[in-house]
C-alpha cells in the first residue's frame, strides 16, 4: 500500500510539521510505502485556468513543473493525506497551489454526485483522501469550514473522506495518536 | 470612498470574473467611489507587485475580491494574498478597518457549491479586524464570457443585482439580500448547462486539434 503526504505547511509553521510527522509514524506502521512531499520546497505554479488539461492534453497539465510528478504520484497511492494548517477554515496556499493542480485526474464531462453536478472520473480508482488540520487553538468556526471543504473535496472524487483538526498539538506522539484514530475511522488497514 | 476589486482569476481580462469586477467597477464609479482594480495572479508575481497589492489594501475602505471557485474554495493565489494580509495586519496595528465582500462564480451549476468559498472569506475578514459586508455567489459562471449582455435573457438579473450591490456598497451598506438571490438565480435550465458544457469541450479539443481522447489516463497504473 501506497500513502502520499501533502504537507502544506508554511515557513515558521511550528504545529504542521508535528502533524506530518505523526500521521507519517501512523502510515509506517500500517506497513505503508510513505512519499512525503513538502510543497513549499516545491516550484509549483498556479494553475493558470487554462482547461488544457481537459481539452489539449487531455489527462496532463500544460505547465511543465514540479506538480506533474506529485499528480502522478497521486495517481499511483492507495491513501493521500491533506495536511496544512487550517487558514481561516481553509486550506494554506502551498497545499492549495497542488490542489488546483489536480484537476486532470478528472474527466471535463459533468455527471451527478450527491444530487449535485460534479465531472466524471477519469480513473477507476482514487486514493483513499484524508484531511488533516492544524490550529494554535480552538477555533470552531474554522474546524467546521474545514471539515466541510474536505467533505466536498471528496464529493469530486465521488468519496466520502474522514478530516480532523489537531488544536495545538506540539508533540509527535500526541499526533501520531491522533493520526492513528484517524486513519483509522478513514478504514487504512493495520 | 476608496474600493478595491481584486480579480483571483489567472485568466485576466479574458475570465468571466473581470467582466464581473467590471460592471461591479462601473456601478460603484457612478455612485461616486474611486475605484481601484487589481489582478491578483499578475500582481504576486513580483516583489514589487505584491507590494502594491498590500498597499492598496491598506489604502482602502472596501475590498472585493471577484474570483472562480478552485477546487471548492479560493485560488492558491488569493489564499496568498488573504495569508500576506492577515500578517499584515497582525503585526501592525491597523488603523485602517475595511469592509470585505466578495463575488464568487463556480462552474457548476449550483450556487451553493461556493458558500465554503464565501465562508472563508467571512472568517478572514472577522480574523482581521474587517468588516464583512457579504457576498454574491453564482453557479453555471462558464456561460458569463466577457459580456454579461450576452447571457440568456441578456444577463438582466446579474447587471441588476451588480447595480444593487454597487449602490448599497458604495452607501456603506452590505451586499443587499435580494441581489444575491438575484445573482445565485440559475442563467438556464441544469440540464441544458451540462448539454452545452459537455458539447463544449468537445468542440474545444476539435479547435485544439487534440489526438488523445478525453478520457485519456496518462498516469495509469492498469
Amino acid at each position: 500500500m501506497k500513502a502520499l503526504v501533502l504537507d502544506g505547511s508554511r515557513e515558521g509553521d511550528l504545529l504542521t510539521p508535528v502533524a506530518v510527522r505523526g500521521v507519517v509514524s501512523a502510515l509506517a506502521g500500517r506497513a505503508v510505502d510513505v512519499r512525503h512531499v513538502a510543497l513549499r520546497e516545491l516550484a509549483i505554479s498556479p494553475c493558470a485556468g487554462c482547461f488544457g488539461c481537459w481539452t489539449r492534453t487531455p489527462g496532463e497539465c500544460v505547465i511543465e513543473d514540479a506538480a506533474s510528478d506529485v499528480l502522478r504520484s497521486y495517481v499511483g497511492s492507495d491513501v493521500v493525506v491533506y495536511a496544512t494548517p487550517v487558514t481561516f477554515g481553509g486550506y494554506s496556499s502551498e497545499l492549495k497551489k497542488m490542489l488546483d493542480r489536480f484537476i486532470p485526474v478528472l474527466d471535463p464531462r459533468f455527471t451527478t454526485v450527491g444530487g449535485e453536478v460534479h465531472h466524471l472520473l477519469r480513473y477507476r480508482r482514487y486514493p483513499k483522501t484524508i484531511g488533516l488540520g492544524t490550529l494554535p487553538f480552538p477555533d470552531p468556526e474554522a474546524e467546521r469550514l474545514f471539515a466541510g471543504l474536505v467533505a466536498r473535496n471528496g464529493l469530486n472524487i465521488h468519496q466520502t473522506v474522514e478530516s480532523t483538526v489537531l488544536v495545538g498539538v506540539a508533540d509527535a506522539e500526541p499526533a501520531r495518536r491522533s493520526a492513528e484514530r484517524l486513519l483509522d475511522r478513514a478504514g487504512v488497514t493495520r | 470612498m476608496n474600493a478595491l476589486i481584486l480579480t483571483g482569476s489567472p485568466k485576466g481580462r479574458k475570465s468571466a470574473s473581470f467582466t464581473l469586477a467590471s460592471k461591479l467597477a462601473e456601478g460603484l464609479r457612478k455612485n461616486g467611489a474611486s475605484v481601484c482594480e487589481e489582478p491578483v495572479h499578475a500582481g504576486l508575481r513580483t516583489d514589487e507587485g505584491t507590494r502594491r497589492l498590500l498597499e492598496a489594501v491598506d489604502a482602502s475602505d472596501l475590498v472585493v475580491p471577484v474570483f472562480p471557485l478552485y477546487v471548492d474554495s479560493l485560488p492558491a493565489p488569493l489564499t496568498r494574498l488573504l495569508e500576506l494580509v492577515a500578517g499584515r495586519r497582525a503585526g501592525v496595528a491597523s488603523e485602517s478597518n475595511p469592509r470585505l465582500a466578495v463575488i464568487v462564480q463556480c462552474g457548476f451549476p449550483e450556487a451553493h457549491q461556493c458558500d465554503t468559498a464565501v465562508g472563508i472569506c467571512r472568517l478572514f475578514a472577522e480574523r482581521t479586524g474587517m468588516r464583512w459586508a457579504g457576498a454574491l455567489a453564482m453557479g453555471m459562471g462558464g456561460s458569463v464570457g466577457e459580456d454579461i449582455r450576452r447571457l440568456p435573457g441578456g444577463g438582466k438579473h446579474v447587471i441588476r443585482a451588480l447595480d444593487m450591490t454597487a449602490e448599497s456598497l458604495a452607501k456603506d451598506g452590505d451586499v443587499p439580500a435580494e441581489a444575491a438571490t438575484l445573482f445565485a438565480r440559475p442563467l438556464m435550465p441544469r440540464w441544458l448547462y451540462n448539454l452545452f458544457g459537455n458539447l463544449g469541450w468537445r468542440m474545444q479539443m476539435r479547435k485544439h486539434g487534440t489526438r488523445r481522447p478525453i478520457a485519456y489516463r496518462p498516469y495509469s497504473q492498469e
